[in-house]
């Protein structure tokens, strides 16, 4: 199902939380809502599965406007960022809730909820765990069962509120794949919530990126990550350098040296200049002066574990930091203390705020 | 007074520890001698004594005295409208605590202040209180009788005063756990397709009963306890409007001590199993949660 999100604007008290917001989401896509804390994440997940109502603006699933209708009738399945199990019944009864609240008409006899919850729980790979009450399960087990449940009613759209928050690393890139897995075999459309940049990148199809209830800018993974919107979005999706230069007559320029610029260059004036770790070129430095063009600094610190190596680097009273693989690591020879050049492949330049 | 309100559903349940085993808690065994001495001085004795006294008496002596028409319609009076009234504190001490933990609203610290007015009043003061306006000649009491039904010195009068001191259990009990349920427990069953009603029968009710069987465990047991607030409002018309613990009383001003400590000892008993009953009940729903 197709979800049209036109101009939502939702506040609370004085404070804006969403201002409107614009969105379109494919069918059958899986969307992820990346944002810092408090950016209105929630609140549009909750607009979108009508537990909250927007002040203004429309939601409309498709093309039908939803204004009318409620949570219950919204055929939306969500997944609370707390779970929200209920705790008096077993893993079994949570997953058939949504099966045996049905009109009668709707509902299925007990034998079918049976098979299809026990189809679900196989799904979810927590069958021999279906007389446990949700106390008696882990962090990850209690996010499957929540997705069970959710998934029983065959929602039309899957709605996630930061599925993996809650768990340690391994377990959130088991369910992360697990997820994506899923949501291909069911064909649904889902949006998932996320703080977690490299998760948002890594499983979904398209990205938002949202500030201050704002959205910021929407792709793919690979737009978004190659072509940031702004500096909010470059700072946001990992890692960056980020260097006092100058715009002077239209040449970026950081100790007076020239930058090779992606993009606008922007206005004259003091600028900030943003390059990833792994856009920076190191190269091994010459006896006789560093080479025209070229940025010379010091190795205040290597590490070398992983497949990728990191090295810190104090440009010329600057902190930089660059990603290089552990073979070029090696050529370079390069060790605590030594000199080398720098280069940067590609850098963006945005206006320095005052 | 009861001060110390158990709050039944948000006690984890012990795990099973072997008595005497070997605890990580020091001074188990002062600790446990204490409470055994404590209860034995508090409890025990003045009961046990009172059981004495009575079994002194003979046994048709006895069930002569408690199966007598005033006796057994007093005992009939204490434990059903105690009842009733637990049952009536139940529905709307439970809206009153939903209200009080789900809404904010202005005064809503003076109205749960209110709420232990009668934890904290002499009884006799409610007592008053409430016959005054309960009374044919009180405000409500006149509409009462202008439609033709009294509500003072009848049951009915009886069971306002004892809904009026069980409130406080109901809603103080129920309170802690409506706190502890998440919100987003009854939006997540809203966004499965359940109805309100079926969310509150379904998700809120089975979440509260523990707690709520406790408090009206407590509601009751003090409804048939109470003296103070009923007196004045029940009249105390002999087979009509008169309390176990009002005849009671009526036989020690007699001088028929033997009579008062039979019925005494009959009312403990019945007390003990009904307390009994409900304790098993409650341990009935919480095995059922499975903490
Ligand atoms: N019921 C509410 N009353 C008042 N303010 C609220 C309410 N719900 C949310 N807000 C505010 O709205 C803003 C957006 O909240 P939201 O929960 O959507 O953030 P989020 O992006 O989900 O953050 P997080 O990643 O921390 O979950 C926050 O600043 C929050 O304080
Ligand atoms: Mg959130």
């Amino acid at each position: 199902m197709a979800i049209e999100i036109r101009n939502v604007e939702k506040t609370f008290g004085a404070f804006t939380a969403l201002g409107g917001v614009s969105l379109d989401v494919r069918s059958g896509e899986l969307l992820a809502l990346l944002g810092p804390s408090g950016s209105g994440k929630t609140t549009l997940l909750r607009i979108i599965a009508g537990l909250d109502h927007a002040d203004a603006g429309e939601v409309s699933f498709d093309g039908q406007d939803t204004r009318d209708r409620a949570a219950r009738d919204r055929q939306v399945g969500f997944v609370f960022q707390h779970y929200a199990l209920f705790r008096h019944m077993t893993v079994f009864d949570n997953v058939a809730f949504g099966l045996r609240v049905k009109r009668k008409a709707e509902r299925p006899a007990e034998m079918d909820i049976r098979r299809r919850v026990g189809q679900l729980l196989d799904m979810v790979q927590l069958s021999h765990l279906a007389t446990r009450y949700p106390s008696q399960l882990s962090g990850g087990q209690r996010q499957r069962v929540a997705l069970a449940r959710a998934l029983a009613i065959e929602p039309k759209v899957l709605l996630l509120d930061e599925p993996f928050g809650a768990l340690d690393a391994k377990v959130r890139k088991d369910l992360r794949k697990w997820l994506r897995h899923l949501h291909d075999d069911m064909n649904i459309t889902s949006i998932f919530v996320t703080h977690d940049q490299e998760e948002a990148l890594e499983l979904a199809d398209r990205v938002v990126v949202m500030n201050h209830g704002q959205i910021i800018q929407v792709g793919t993974p690979t737009e978004v990550y190659d072509t940031p919107a702004d500096s909010f979005v470059f700072d946001f999706l990992g890692g960056v350098n980020r260097l006092n230069g100058i715009v002077d007559k239209g040449v970026a320029r950081l100790d007076g040296h020239p930058v090779r610029v992606d993009g606008e260059v922007g206005p004259e004036g003091p600028a900030l200049i943003y390059v990833r770790p792994h856009q920076v070129e190191l190269g091994v430095a010459p006896a006789d002066g560093v080479p025209e063009g070229k940025w010379s600094a010091r190795v205040s610190m290597v590490h070398a574990a992983g497949p990728v190596a990191r090295v810190e680097l104090d440009l010329s009273g600057r902190a930089l930091e660059a990603q290089l693989s552990r073979d070029r690591l090696s050529d370079l020879a390069l060790q605590v203390g030594s000199w080398c050049t720098v280069d940067f492949r590609h850098a963006r330049v945005f206006p320095a705020r005052a | 007074m009861t001060a110390a309100v158990s709050t039944g559903g948000v006690k984890p349940a012990k795990r099973g520890r072997g008595f005497l085993a070997p605890t990580i808690l020091p001074g188990f065994g002062t600790a446990f001698g204490f409470t055994l001495f404590y209860l034995c001085l508090i409890v025990l004795i003045p009961l046990g004594h009172m059981v004495l006294v009575s079994a002194g008496v003979g046994w048709t002596r006895f069930w002569a005295i408690t199966l007598a028409p005033r006796v057994l319609h007093a005992f009939y009076i204490s434990f059903g409208c105690a009842f009733v009234a637990a049952l009536v504190n139940a529905v709307f001490g439970l809206i009153v605590a939903w209200v009080l933990v789900r809404y904010r609203f202005p005064g809503r610290r003076i109205i749960d202040a209110m709420v232990d007015l009668p934890f904290a009043l002499p009884t006799s003061v409610a007592g008053i209180a409430l016959t005054a306006i309960y009374a044919p000649n009180g405000w409500v009491g006149a509409f009462a009788k202008a439609a033709g039904f009294k509500i003072a010195f009848t049951p009915l009068g009886i069971i306002i005063a004892l809904v009026f001191v069980g409130l406080p259990f109901i809603v103080r009990t129920v309170e802690p756990v409506l706190q502890d349920l998440d919100a987003e427990v009854e939006e997540a069953a809203a966004s499965l397709g359940a109805t309100r009603w079926q969310t509150f029968s379904k998700v809120l009710l089975p979440a509260i009963l523990p707690a709520l069987l406790t408090g009206i465990a407590l509601a009751f047991a003090r409804g048939v306890g109470e003296y103070g607030s009923v007196i004045f409002i029940a009249g105390n018309i002999p087979a009509v409007s008169e309390i176990v613990p009002l005849l009671i009383v009526a036989r020690l001003e007699q001088y028929d001590y033997a009579g008062a400590t039979i019925i005494a000892t009959a009312m403990l008993g019945l007390s003990f199993l009904l307390l009994l009953a409900i304790n098993f009940l409650q341990r009935w729903t919480r095995s059922r949660h499975a903490r």
